[in-house]
């Protein structure tokens, strides 16, 4: 799921896990903040997959988990404050898929 | 049901259910050394290391984000010291019992282990001082439905049958074939191993928070964790009912809609790293 190929790769992202060369030495640690430049960097090297904290898009179909969320909130929406706690949901399912 | 002699009744079989054949011989060994009055860190760490499946359970659970230290624990001795007896007697518990779960209530686990996740996010945004314990309030909260599966499966197939048929909570459903809910049965057994008080009490209200006195903040932290998990549609907890936040205990935590949003990216951020954690 974390796994990524390079070219995926966005500044912003922070590895999982660290980025080695060939030889198993460590070049960038475990929750390196990516820039342009360090992205740069490992795709030049050729590394065929990257390992990125946070989320790939989920393998349900976006519509289906939103469709989802307004299922389970259908009979306590009117209650106090769970429309601020299904916002945050729904915004959240969103970032999910970028 | 619903009457005192039938709670006392109820109660003493809860109470009792180490006697029960299908429980497994070495969990009865677990519960035991959990309840008894005097037990030390050196017996806790002890009987752990004696079991390799635990000890390498217990050591992913401590190094995994459900707790804070990630990847900083290399033994069952360093955990206890840094964790504590209570949460370590927790984690214990939690990773045992859940097991047996998997047949019966697929995704429990998950829900607990989604809760104790997100309490503890919550407990960090709050500033409260021992957030671990929040995971451990999220981890076991909903123990009682584990003993009350254990012991009388069949009946509780069907409290689960009557959510879906009559649209309640499996927390309804529970009051009515049982005249009680796993709420109160955690937090009898919860009191019977000896937890500390606040725990007993976060499981008691962890659906009713307003009313915990001892407590309030952690309850009402889980009740929440417990809502945004469902929400969420992670794990499974007995029924599709979604319950409405407690206004009282909502306006106690006063979190924002960014605050909600910061715990539940945190909270997809820490399920890629719990991806092994399954039992
Ligand atoms: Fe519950
Ligand atoms: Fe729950």
């Amino acid at each position: 799921m974390p796994k990524i190929t390079p070219d995926k790769l966005r500044p912003g992202m922070k590895l999982l896990r660290p980025v080695t060369n060939k030889g198993g030495m460590v070049l960038l640690g475990e929750g390196t903040e990516l820039t342009a430049a360090l992205i740069e960097k490992i795709r030049d090297m050729g590394a065929d997959s990257i390992f990125i904290q946070g989320t790939s898009p989920p393998s349900t179909p976006k519509e289906e988990a939103l469709s989802g969320l307004d299922r389970r909130f259908k009979s306590v929406e009117e209650k106090p404050y769970m429309d601020v706690i299904k916002k945050a949901l729904r915004e959240h399912i969103k970032d999910l898929y970028g | 049901m619903g009457n005192v002699a039938g709670i006392r009744d109820l109660r003493d079989k809860i109470e009792n259910i180490n006697a029960l054949p299908t429980i497994p011989s070495v969990l009865k060994r677990l519960l035991e050394v959990i309840e008894s009055p005097r037990v030390s860190l050196n017996e806790i760490s002890n009987f752990i290391s004696n079991d390799p499946a635990l000890t390498t359970k217990i050591l992913k659970m401590v190094n995994s984000p459900v707790y804070g230290f990630p990847g900083r624990i290399s033994s069952v001795n360093q955990a206890v010291i840094l964790l504590g007896l209570n949460v370590v007697k927790g984690l214990l518990l939690g990773v045992s019992v859940f097991e047996l779960m998997q047949k019966t209530m697929i995704g429990l686990w998950e829900h607990s282990l989604g809760c104790a996740i997100i309490a503890r996010l919550i407990a960090e945004k709050k500033g409260l001082k021992e957030p671990e314990e929040a995971s451990v309030d999220g981890l076991l909260h909903d123990i009682g439905k584990v003993l009350l599966i254990l012991r009388f499966p069949d009946k509780y197939e069907k409290a689960m049958c009557d959510t879906d048929a009559n649209g309640i909570s499996i927390y309804e459903a529970e009051r009515v074939h049982y005249g009680t809910t796993h709420a109160s049965v955690g937090s009898w057994m919860a009191q019977k191993w000896r937890f500390p008080q606040k725990l007993v009490d976060v499981i008691e209200h962890h659906h009713k928070p307003h009313l915990s006195k001892s407590a309030p903040v952690e309850s009402a932290i889980v009740h929440l964790s417990d809502i945004l998990v469902r929400a969420r549609g992670f794990g499974f907890a007995g029924d599709h009912a979604l319950m409405a936040v407690s206004p009282k205990s909502w306006q106690m935590l006063g979190l924002s809609e960014a605050d909600l949003r910061d715990v539940l990216w945190a909270f997809e951020e820490s399920l890629e790293m719990t991806e092994d954690l399954a039992l």
